[in-house]
């Protein structure tokens, strides 16, 4: 298969070289979907998507041409080259651009993500009869009236080539686990679920997620946070595990930090940055022990993938260190613009249809050195409340004024977790709150989300991208419920 | 590809498939779009797929198989990978055969053969019109602009056969000069019925009116939403108010059929062949129709699975791809000089998601112009803040309604609420 698409591509590229484009490139994908997912104790979708195609990118006069088609077909294929040339020169003809891509050394290779046991061999019976128990697992109580059971097997293989003389593939397997509980309860309902999402790893992802402990746990979860009192308001201490944390970095850290926004690519979209290329180096985004490490290298990280579609190798650098911020993330496009020579690899498109952009790396916020437990943590907060999982987010457009909420609360009082509550919310500013983080916890409790489904660009591209945390403590921030 | 060839691979399909119950879809798209940004074209595309997608199933279990392989000489092949996901499935206690034969489609017209051509010359002037205007005054443009179309043919074992087409052109534009901003999302089946140049006009002028914007005072204000912040907030009502979720306990909707939801002055409906084009069969290929769904307040319908409406006793519904409230005659100056007191006219919202969906209550931010209002005048621009509400909640207050606009799929109107407290 993967020699197939080495040819297409190849040939392309010869076509690209023939029609005298200045830059040109090539991404030729197969995916292979499969997805089982359970309602309540029902099979309700069995589905399998074989997606296929060619996405060729071109620059001529400094303006793109982007042009995709789905399927191999030659004949199609052709057709979709000259589409890219001729809307580039379409828009060199109307207005010169300006596209200046950072000198980057061909790539040659071929890459392979970590995978143990390939899911598309394991057998359909095994994967059902796991769902099947999970949900028997999670309806053993009347006050669940709804679950959510899924698994989902992405088999990724794509070539990248360009006319500097790039050609690599990489072979990427993708699997999620997902549980969900929906306990209701008078006129209330609350659900609890499984946190950790995907990887890129085989059918040993799914065994390690363990979801029959998580269906059991997520049942008994959903019925304690029905049943609790609603979480207080006013100022208060934090401590959110690193589930949690994994989508608040991925709000304040990593969308701040994309180059394409600073520079106002996404200005009508997902909006643009408090960041100024200046700040780079220079800025304090957080306390002394905010440390955020950007790693395209994670082995299970679903943004590693060899190289991105700029042909730019995976890379692991600080985004901020001892709390200063250090660079942004960016593509061979604008590299140069936020003053740096080289991509750090972050472009990346949604499929083969998709332009590539500017997307977040894996990135994570490094634990702390001495050993220090949640329990630790926990034990200087007088009054506070702890924070497991994701719930709900949202952030103004220049990613500083945000609200989050939570899968499961705990009240923190005199230094111990007291009771579950419901309906927290916390609302802060980005370098106020990393700038009250007093403590992060070892690597002891570091916890990932592995992240299918980021939104940005126009069309609308998903993205994917790991993010991690040990457990971390954050001083008096604003608690509150939302619909006060 | 032509109606004739997309559905020649759909009645190969439903000939060679070995089981009783089989649909099968195959759509042909194509999107081509020109994306600006810091006063340049950032991307210029033009995308092309086709996908086949097949649900087979026995009489007890049920799989959904798609393709990009598009190729009649294929389709055996296809079957029998399709087939190798349905004997492995699972017994569904809730399998439905296919519609029954005899749906009637409606017809509707949302083709426009121009806008089909895509021509790049048409997407990159616009763009460049845009560029320009924003650097004579100063300003940053970023948006897309582009022209797409979607051919769509359906067929069921139980003898339903359909296609239909659509295309649309769209704009979406913010001009900026740092914090004043603003903002117009343009849609419609036809490029020329799209009006470019008056918005790139009307957009600039009120970046103008945008600036110094000053902090939000605490207090009562009434909220006047132009039609774009109105139509922010109706799709998470539509996501709220399916019946099974209702029924078992789940939405705001829970046990509350009939009864008011909204104030008497909200009516919320959907069309197939209207102001706005909707599609007129769903992926089962029921056919689609008009449907009331909050009519004065009061939740006369909600869209319904074929399985939960025979279950429940109802009648099968879905919302079309269209939402539609009903307005009164006033346009949005109107609107604004007649409210009366003190209030914030919205122009968008910004990062929506429920804060707790059982209640649907939300939250959100402001974006591209908020501004006090003082006995119908704009006083001056006020800095964007988080808002934390429940939209049925305002929508019980509703004090006067101007006349719908289109804002891609929904119709929405100018509207007035009631004194709230911020």
């Amino acid at each position: 298969m993967i020699d197939e698409m080495k040819n297409l591509a190849t040939a392309i590229i010869g076509q690209l070289r023939h029609r005298g484009v200045d830059y040109g490139d090539a991404r030729v994908e197969n995916t292979d979907l499969e997805s089982l997912t359970y309602r309540k104790q029902r099979l309700a979708d069995s589905n399998f998507q074989v997606g296929r195609g060619v996405g060729i990118r071109v620059l001529v006069n400094g303006c793109w041409g982007f042009a995709s088609c789905s399927g191999f077909d030659s004949g199609l294929v052709e057709k979709t080259v000259d589409r890219a040339v001729s809307i580039a020169r379409s828009g060199a003809g109307v207005m010169e651009g300006s596209v200046i891509l950072s000198d980057e050394a061909p790539a040659i290779g071929d890459y392979s993500g970590p995978c143990e046991r390939n899911p598309f061999d394991i057998p359909r019976s095994e994967k059902l009869d796991l769902l099947a128990a999970a949900a028997d697992i999670m309806h053993d109580s009347p006050l669940i009236n709804m679950s959510w059971s899924n698994l989902r097997f992405e088999r990724k293989r794509r070539v990248f080539s360009n006319t500097e003389g790039s050609l690599v593939s990489s072979d990427l397997v993708f699997s999620m686990p997902t549980i969900m509980a929906y306990a209701v309860l008078g006129d209330d309902m609350q659900n609890r679920g499984f946190q950790e999402g995907a990887r890129i790893a085989g059918w040993e992802w799914i065994e390690q997620a363990d979801m029959i402990f998580w269906a059991e746990k997520c049942r008994e979860e959903a019925i304690m946070k029905v049943k609790a009192p609603e979480g207080p308001s006013g100022l208060m201490d934090l401590v959110l595990d690193g589930t949690h944390l994994s989508l608040t970095m991925h709000e304040s850290v990593g969308h701040p930090t994309e180059s394409d926004r600073v520079l106002g690519w996404e200005a009508s979209m997902a909006g643009r940055t408090f960041l100024n290329i200046d700040d780079q180096e220079k800025l304090k985004y957080g306390s002394e022990i905010v440390n955020f490490i950007a790693d395209n290298t994670l082995p299970y990280g679903v943004a590693s993938w060899g190289w991105d579609d700029d042909g730019v190798p995976g890379q692991k650098w600080y985004t901020i260190k001892n709390g200063i911020f250090q660079q942004f993330g960016s593509v061979r496009e604008t590299a140069l613009l936020v003053n740096r020579k080289q991509s750090t690899g972050c472009c990346r498109a949604m499929d083969f249809a998709s332009f590539p952009i500017n997307r977040q790396p894996n990135f994570y916020l490094e634990p702390g050195k001495e050993p220090i437990t949640p329990d630790d943590l926990i034990s200087d907060v007088n009054k506070g409340i702890y924070i497991e999982g994701r719930g709900s987010f949202s952030i103004d457009q220049r990613r500083v004024n945000f609200q989050f909420g939570g899968d499961m609360f705990w009240e923190i009082r005199d230094g111990k977790k007291v009771q579950p509550l419901k309906k927290v919310i916390y609302r802060s500013k980005t370098r106020d709150f990393w700038g009250s983080c007093d403590g992060i916890a070892d690597e002891r409790s570091f916890r990932t989300m592995g992240l299918l489904t980021c939104g940005k660009g126009e069309p609308m591209q998903a993205a994917r991208m790991t993010h991690g945390a040990s457990t971390s403590r954050f001083r008096n921030i604003e608690v509150g419920r939302g619909t006060e | 590809m032509t109606r004739d060839e997309l559905l020649e691979i759909i009645e190969a399909v439903l000939e060679k498939a070995e089981v009783p119950d089989v649909i099968a879809s195959l759509s042909e798209s194509r999107d081509a779009a020109v994306r600006f940004g810091q006063n340049r074209i950032t991307q210029n595309m033009d995308t092309f797929e086709r996908k086949l997608r097949i649900t087979l199933g026995d009489g007890s279990r049920k799989t959904v198989y798609s393709t990009h392989r598009i190729d009649i000489d294929a389709v055996p092949d296809i079957l029998e990978e399709a087939m190798e996901m349905l004997t492995t499935a699972s017994p569904d206690p809730e399998y439905m055969p296919p519609v029954p034969a005899g749906q009637v489609y409606p017809v509707v017209d949302a083709w426009d053969s121009t806008t089909a051509e895509a021509d790049p010359k048409e997407r990159t002037e616009a763009a460049a019109r845009a560029i320009s205007t924003a650097k004579n005054n100063g300003m940053e443009a970023s948006g897309l602009v582009g022209m797409s179309y979607e051919n769509t043919a359906i067929g069921t074992s139980t003898g339903n056969l359909a296609y239909h087409r659509s295309t649309d052109a769209y704009m979406r534009l913010t001009l900026d000069r740092g914090k004043p901003s603003s903002f117009r999302f343009l849609s419609a089946e036809a490029w020329e019925d799209l009006p470019v140049d008056s918005a790139i006009r009307e957009v600039a002028a009120e970046v103008e009116s945008d600036e110094d914007q000053r902090e939000l005072e605490p207090g009562e204000y009434r909220l006047i939403f132009e039609p774009q912040a109105a139509a922010d907030l109706i799709p998470y009502i539509a996501w709220s108010m399916n019946a099974r979720p209702a029924d078992e306990g789940l939405t705001v909707f829970s046990g509350r059929q009939d009864e008011m939801v909204a104030g008497s002055n909200f009516t919320m409906t959907s069309e197939v062949n209207g102001l706005l084009k909707g599609t007129p069969f769903d992926g089962e290929g029921l056919a689609s129709g008009d449907a009331v769904w909050i009519d004065g307040g009061r939740l006369v319908n909600q869209p319904c699975t074929r399985f939960w409406a025979q279950k429940t006793d109802r009648e099968p519904l879905f919302i079309p791809g269209t939402l539609a409230l009903e307005g009164g005659s006033e346009s949005i100056e109107d609107i604004i000089s007649g409210t009366p007191g003190r209030a914030l006219l919205f122009r968008r919202f910004w990062y929506i998601r429920f804060v707790d969906q059982k209640e649907l209550s939300l939250t959100g931010m402001t974006r591209d112009g908020v501004f006090l209002v003082e006995d119908g005048k704009i006083v001056h621009p006020v800095a964007d803040f988080r808002w934390n509400w429940k939209p049925l909640e305002l929508f019980s207050r509703i004090e006067k309604l101007g006349t719908p606009q289109r804002k891609g799929q929904i119709s929405v109107p100018p509207m007035i609420i009631g004194p709230t407290v911020l």
